[in-house]
């Protein structure tokens, strides 16, 4: 008898950890793929809402991508830590959803620079600062809020779900642009089209509003509060405290940062890479990663899960490590793959057809070149090369807008496309092994009255500072190898230092310093 | 371990000083070559965001370090 009754207890007990999962997982995906996209519709949003000849909309449209992306975050981590500390994690995870959901619905109705002018670009920067800023507050709720509801000796399990948001909002955003995109057709996608995305969301969060508000209190916080044990003051707690400032160094410098440019690398870097580097074909391209990403996934799960048998730190540094090591032999393959140079031409296959329009004022000559290669790799290049007919216009533009533009696309054969889904599987592995057991080693080093606050800030810097300048970054080291305008980069994997400079610093400080013990939350 | 530990602590702390005039050098010297708006504006992010973060938390958590304060922290 007392045996069913304890059954009948457990299973309540997973049926409602489940069920806190569940909540908190969709929630904080909505809230990545609100981020995302934002970021993978950069070009069109740029193109509607920061024109290139107005200096200043330029100008936003850096700030709106960097700013949002790293340095608003951890304000947001600041402002709502605080907040969920104070008055508890379900209410303030429920508003940085909402503020998430309604600011990335606004930029879907924003009217373009054609009819509202300067004011176009000004709203979408504040409504993508109020991205950055939610996001910052997310996070670290969903962390805590599940952990807290977690079983002891679990807790790396049950986390690891949230950590596959992230990838799983990357994913959604692809995907529900991709679908859009085909079923309206390119032109329509770009004139009107790319806006279903975000005003998709509002209906996404309301759902995921409607399930978390029928949620319940964090049961530790729910006990601290009860017992008047709450903090006052959790920045000056948080930070000015030795010692949890020190803990919050140790978060950063030997897990978070290092996570962060893995992370980065693996997913956003590699698309990058094959995009740009390698001259992938933008349909395979997003599908490689696509395809590495949802075979990678599970191991969020596996990685969480291992970690609460053999400790978060083992795990987390063994990703580092392998990464750092790895990282140079797998793009060099990548690059190889993908380069003209290694491959022989089938000769008698070249195709070359140009098209001549006028257009306005402008003539314009479009050629294109397809190559086929015995491997079975298709080469493509346009070149598209504008020449006004009146020779007065012409005379006034400049070389910059005279310059033809050129377009070239590899398209790798069924085996080769393959091995380099293989290649992004093998460093979204890394991501899962550096991310997957991160959420319960932050909310285990932090005590539960400053926890949300404490471990908030260490993520949004490590993910959003450290992470998000990999592309910045890397691109520069990149162009600072290449030994003249128009000419090839002498290192095309001279982006990778920067990944592995942080990811070593924090291997090594992650080592000596970080404890492998899984510790128990106090309430 | 300690030892290591408190080691360490005064590389953090160097790594920390010695990436200031570092980067700074090299800023004013990408940027006299090359004054465009695109070296401003990567100069700027990060001599304003990622610099200060790396320096600040570099040198502050080798001075706890050094001092002892993960001393404590079990090994490995």
């Amino acid at each position: 008898m007392a045996q069913n009754v304890r059954d009948v207890s457990t299973n309540e007990e997973v049926t409602s950890t489940r069920r806190v999962i569940a909540a908190s997982s969709v929630g904080t995906l909505i809230e990545w793929y609100d981020f995302y996209i934002f970021g993978t519709l950069a070009k069109i949003i740029s193109e509607q809402f920061f024109p290139k000849d107005n200096p200043t909309a330029a100008l936003l449209a850096t700030l709106a991508t960097f700013a949002a992306g790293f340095v608003i975050r951890p304000f947001g981590a600041l402002f709502f830590g605080r907040l969920g500390d104070l008055i508890g994690r379900k209410y303030t995870f429920l508003v940085t959803l909402v503020i998430m959901g309604g600011s990335t619905f606004a930029i879907g109705l924003v009217p373009g620079y054609k009819t509202i002018g300067f004011f176009a670009p000004a709203i979408v920067f504040l409504l993508r600062l109020l991205q950055g800023l939610a996001l910052g507050g997310e996070y670290g709720g969903a962390a805590t809020y599940v952990a807290e509801h977690s079983p002891e000796g679990k807790r790396g399990f049950w986390t690891s779900f949230i950590q596959t948001t992230a990838t799983l909002g990357l994913f959604l955003a692809l995907g529900v642009i991709l679908i859009v995109r085909q079923t309206l057709g390119v032109e329509t996608f770009g004139d009107w089209g790319w806006r279903i995305p975000f005003i998709l969301s509002a209906f996404l969060v309301a759902i995921s509003v409607f399930i978390r508000l029928r949620m319940s209190e964090s049961p530790l916080f729910v006990k601290m509060k009860k017992e008047g044990k709450t903090s006052a003051n959790p920045l000056a707690e948080s930070f000015k405290q030795k010692d949890n400032l020190k803990m919050v160094l140790i978060a950063l410098l030997g897990a978070t940062a290092g996570q962060g440019v893995v992370w980065y690398t693996g997913q956003f870097y590699a698309l990058s890479f094959l995009q740009n580097a390698c001259n992938i074909e933008f349909v395979q391209s997003n599908f490689i990663i696509s395809i590495a990403l949802l075979i990678g996934t599970p191991f969020f799960i596996v990685f969480g899960a291992l970690s609460d048998k053999i400790g978060r730190k083992y795990i987390m540094m063994a990703g580092m490590l392998i990464a750092v090591i790895a990282y140079r032999p797998i793009y060099t393959i990548m690059y190889n793959d993908a380069n003209l140079k290694n491959k022989v031409e089938v000769v008698e296959k070249k195709d070359v057809k140009i098209k001549n329009a006028v257009k306005g004022a402008d003539s314009l000559i479009t050629t294109i070149t397809t190559k086929t290669f015995t491997d079975g790799t298709t080469f493509k290049e346009t070149v598209k090369a504008k020449f006004p007919v009146d020779p007065a216009l012409k005379a006034a533009m400049s070389k910059e807008k005279l310059k033809p533009e050129t377009k070239k696309e590899v398209t790798l054969p069924k085996d080769l496309y393959y091995k380099m889904i293989g290649l992004v599987l093998i460093q979204v592995i890394f991501v899962t092994m550096v991310y997957g057991p991160i959420a319960a080693f932050l909310v285990e080093i932090f005590p539960t009255r400053i926890r949300y606050t404490s471990m908030s800030l260490p993520y949004h810097i490590g993910n959003g500072v450290f992470g998000g300048l990999v592309p910045l970054i890397s691109t520069r080291l990149v162009e600072a190898t290449r030994p003249g305008p128009g000419l090839p980069p002498a290192d095309p994997l001279a982006g990778l230092w920067y990944p592995i400079l942080i990811a070593s610093v924090s291997f090594v400080i992650g080592s000596l310093y970080i404890s492998n013990k899984t510790n128990n939350l106090d309430a | 371990m300690s030892a290591i530990k408190r080691i360490f602590g005064i590389v953090w702390a160097l790594m920390g000083v010695g990436i200031v005039p570092l980067v700074i050098k090299q800023a004013m010297k990408e940027i006299a070559a090359k004054p465009s708006e695109e070296n401003w504006i990567f100069w700027s992010i990060v001599i304003v965001v990622l610099m200060p973060i790396i320096a600040f938390s570099l040198i502050t958590f080798g001075v706890f370090a050094l001092k002892g304060e993960y001393d404590t922290l079990e090994d490995i």
